[in-house]
């Protein structure tokens, strides 16, 4: 019998208040929404839609990659074994997906300049908190999903041998990750698809 | 932990009926007429919510293969399995990273240069605590 990962559980829970950090989130977008109509109708037109599809798909794209990850980890193993993918460590995905991560979050940071260089801002109007706001706050966890990600591949490198507990880390950090994507791409249609 | 799952989702149940109620409350409201966001996406989440962890315990539970002996009537506490997991008996970097965070919410309030302290003591802070049995007389 299988006594069930206490980690995990305990990680499942927490991303359980995660929820309802980002339903309030959502709770202020649509408020605002429905109180100036009118300012949606003017801003939300300035969203280069092609752009943040490619950004979309990009993090949706390391979720697959953080998912091989975890298969390698669930292997025990660490390091690539051979320079072909399916011979990939958990540490070479993770290296992957970190930087399909890092270049969402550049993606976004370039998106956040040109739409302040448009007049669109925290503080210009509902529009520009709301969309800062929601939009923000996903940054936020991405980056801390990376920093995440550094200290797993760091723990693959201090063990010499790779045993569970450094699995379970990878796979809850893998949970993580993958809520956080299943979140943006309830912001992407929210913002940029229904407007 | 089926009975864990059960109990969540009759709350799942309950709450998508009361999110119904809400939306069609709202519309039928005369004073107010349309949908209230605010308060729809908070008890649809809610439902989302209970589901979410309701399936995850479902999951271990069925990967568990069997029932657990605390969840036994018959069951004794040498039943149980001695490996509970890993516990840190004691560890100072908590503290450290709480202290680091009060800094960084500090400079939100006072000053903002107060931040970049906190942050950069932060990033020490979680590097010592997550490596602190990796380290040292722990290294493996």
């Amino acid at each position: 019998m299988n006594r069930p990962n206490s980690v995990a559980v305990g990680t499942i829970v927490w991303l359980g208040s995660e929820v309802m950090f980002f339903a309030g989130l959502f709770a202020i977008y649509f408020t605002l929404r429905s109180t100036s109509p009118e300012l949606w109708l003017f801003e939300a037109d300035k969203h280069n839609f092609t752009f943040a599809l490619i950004n979309t798909l990009i993090l949706v794209s390391s979720s697959v990659t953080c998912q091989f990850g975890v298969f390698a980890a669930e292997r025990l193993q660490a390091r690539s074994t051979g320079w072909k993918p399916s011979e990939w460590g958990m540490v070479e995905w993770f290296f992957l997906t970190y930087a399909l991560g890092a270049i969402f979050v550049t993606g976004q940071v370039f998106e956040y300049a040109t739409l302040v260089s448009e007049g669109i801002s925290l503080s210009s109007n509902a529009y520009g908190s709301a969309f800062y706001i929601t939009t923000g706050f996903h940054g936020i966890h991405v980056t801390a999903g990376l920093i995440a990600f550094l200290l797993v591949i760091g723990r693959g490198f201090a063990v010499k041998n790779f045993g569970h507990k450094e699995a379970t880390s990878a796979i809850v950090v893998s949970y993580y990750w993958h809520f956080v994507d299943v979140v943006w791409i309830g912001l992407f249609l929210v913002i940029y698809v229904l407007k | 932990m089926k009975t864990n799952a059960r109990l969540l989702w009759v709350l799942t149940v309950f709450f998508a009926f009361i999110t119904v109620v809400y939306v069609v409350w709202s519309l039928l409201d005369t004073s107010h007429g349309r949908v209230e966001w605010a308060g729809t996406f908070m008890l649809g989440l809610t439902t989302v919510l209970m589901a979410f962890v309701a399936f995850y315990l479902g999951r271990v539970h069925a990967a568990q293969g069997g029932e657990l002996p605390e969840d036994r009537l018959d069951g004794n506490i040498d039943d149980g399995d001695p490996e509970m997991g890993f516990f840190s008996p004691w560890s100072w970097w908590p503290i450290f990273l709480a202290a680091s965070a009060a800094l960084l919410f500090l400079g939100l309030a006072v000053g903002i240069w107060i931040c970049f302290i906190g942050l950069g003591l932060g990033l020490i802070a979680l590097t010592g605590w997550v490596y602190e049995y990796y380290r040292g007389l722990f290294a493996r």
